[in-house]
């Protein structure tokens, strides 16, 4: 498998297909006399920003708190827990129950109050 | 013969589709100031889109991705950015100038200022997209949008000489105003080949669920539809230049462009101009708003889709709404549309390598378009239009701004 080019950015959808996000970073473990490894992916917009930039990271940060969204926007993904890595990534984990679909539910309470957003 | 009848709804669709803003006002101008001399370049532009549509299709249907999806996929966030927020300023720019075109069209019927009609046409876009499916929306503009064969009727009945017209397809250089004559070229090319028409399209193959079976009604439905579709533009240019020409009429404003209309339709001249511009500038406007959430949903990885209720896809409907929000206030500060058209369709063409060059890297690869890649022709010619025609408008731009020529 070749990390960037079949990991890193590569949509997430979880066990039952309902897209995550991407594979914003990868984690990689150093070990001593092995090889690095990759342990985990992370996925949501703290840590999409932090990898364009320390700063980015740090801003992006700070408004997603202050608009009420923080919870949640750095999602870490165990390898163990990947099922396949295709032309996306099906880890087994129900999108509903972490932390990053908060700002979904957010969200969607405030869409489906609006007339005609049920239909 | 359902795919027959899908096949006919495309082209029908993609002819009602095509003009907006941009393309109306470039081809009037070019009419009026250059008489038949730049059909050439409407040919040239409509080639390009057929082209580049045909791929986007093919793109999508290969590979199940959107072309921001796949972008993102091959070429990693740090590069991405670069084209994502170059065409999201743009996005944002022309979706201005749609709603303010389709807020002109307004005030040519009914004499009201056109500030007072971006808010409503900004509700009546939102409220649209709200509640409608894609294929509602897609055949629902193309649908409208043949009200634009007036431009054609037009062309047809001023009866044109056919000799003239056959010179208009040779590239020639202008005898006066060589600056604003590269302009216009520039110009043309923009409004024709909108980059925000290719993640639309890709996403819409995504949509309607197109499957390799029918990858020839992709490449039938968009060369068809295309070629027809620049008729169109056609058409406005060749009115142009047999009502405004000989009369050395210069269009400053969308008013002015109406009265093309006045020797063919008389007392309807104005009422027809004003329906086709308006219909072109909010169909363009339902595009870009809906192209604005899928761009940014498939850049994230959020879910999408103009085909299930919008609490579903909960960040993709706030997005869409938000930019649209953002671009009605814009519009309603007052920009002059055509001025803002002007700008927004030659900036086009500056950063149309930035999208079209990764385009064709995606093309090539075999793990998006598996055994369906590009010719080297095809991709040869589009490189060599996007980069050359990118540095052409780098020259000619500022001309025109210092008023060169």
């Amino acid at each position: 498998m070749h990390i960037v080019r079949d990991l890193l950015d590569t949509a997430v959808v979880d066990r039952n297909g309902h897209p995550m996000g991407r594979a914003d970073r990868v984690v990689v473990e150093c070990r001593e006399h092995a090889p690095p490894r990759v342990i985990a992916i992370e996925i949501g917009p703290g840590a999409l920003a932090a990898r364009v930039g320390r700063r980015s990271g740090y801003w992006i940060a700070w408004l997603l708190n202050a608009i009420g969204f923080g919870e949640g926007q750095r999602m870490r993904i165990g390898v163990r827990q990947f099922l396949r890595v295709t032309d996306r990534i099906t880890v087994d984990v129900s999108f509903r129950d972490t932390a990053a679909a908060t700002v979904e539910r957010k969200l969607q309470a405030v869409v489906r109050s609006i007339p005609g957003a049920r239909s | 013969m359902g795919v027959l009848a899908d096949l006919a709804l495309g082209v029908v669709t993609s002819i009602g589709g095509f003009v907006e803003a941009g393309s109306i006002s470039t081809s009037a101008q070019a009419g009026a100031e250059f008489g038949f001399e730049l059909l050439w370049a409407v040919a040239i532009a409509g080639a390009m889109l057929a082209m580049l549509t045909e791929m986007s299709g093919r793109l999508a249907i290969m590979s199940r991705r959107s072309l921001a999806a796949a972008i993102r996929e091959r070429f990693g966030i740090h590069f991405h950015l670069v084209p994502l927020t170059a065409e999201l300023v743009l996005d944002l720019l022309l979706l201005t100038a749609e709603l303010g075109g389709a807020a002109i069209a307004i005030t040519l019927l009914t004499g009201i200022d056109f500030r007072w009609w971006i808010v409503p046409i900004a509700v009546l876009v939102w409220a649209v997209l709200w509640v409608s499916g894609f294929a509602v929306i897609e055949d629902g503009i193309g649908l409208l949008g043949l009200v634009t064969l007036a431009f054609v009727v037009a062309a047809l009945k001023m009866g044109p000489n056919v000799h003239d017209l056959a010179r208009g397809f040779v590239p020639s250089l202008p005898g006066h105003h060589a600056v604003r004559y590269a302009f216009l070229v520039v110009s043309i090319i923009g409004a024709t080949v909108s980059p925000y028409l290719l993640n639309f399209y890709s996403s819409g193959t995504l949509e309607e669920g197109m499957t390799r079976k029918v990858l020839w009604a992709n490449t039938a439905t968009t060369y068809a539809g295309n070629m027809f579709g620049t008729g169109v533009s056609m058409g406005v240019l060749i009115t142009s230049a047999m009502v405004l020409h000989p009369g050395g009429v210069e269009i400053q404003s969308f008013d002015t462009a109406a009265r093309m209309f006045a020797p063919v339709f008389g007392p309807w001249a104005t009422t027809l101009f004003a329906l086709a511009l308006g219909v072109g500038c909010v169909g363009a406007a339902l595009e870009i708003t809906l192209n604005m959430g899928y761009l940014l949903a498939q850049v994230f990885g959020w879910s999408w889709g103009a085909n299930r209720p919008r609490g579903d896809h909960a960040r993709f409907s706030c997005a869409f709404t938000i930019v649209l929000v953002i671009a009605a206030a814009v519009a309603a500060i007052g920009f002059d549309p055509l001025r803002l058209t002007t700008l927004a369709v030659a900036l086009t063409v500056v950063i149309m390598p930035l999208m079209v060059l990764p385009f064709l890297v995606l093309m090539n690869d075999t793990k998006f378009v598996k055994d369906r890649t590009n010719s080297s022709v095809g991709n040869a010619a589009l490189a060599l239009l996007t980069v050359l025609g990118a540095l052409f408008a780098l020259v000619v731009i500022p001309l025109e701004i210092l008023g060169g020529g």
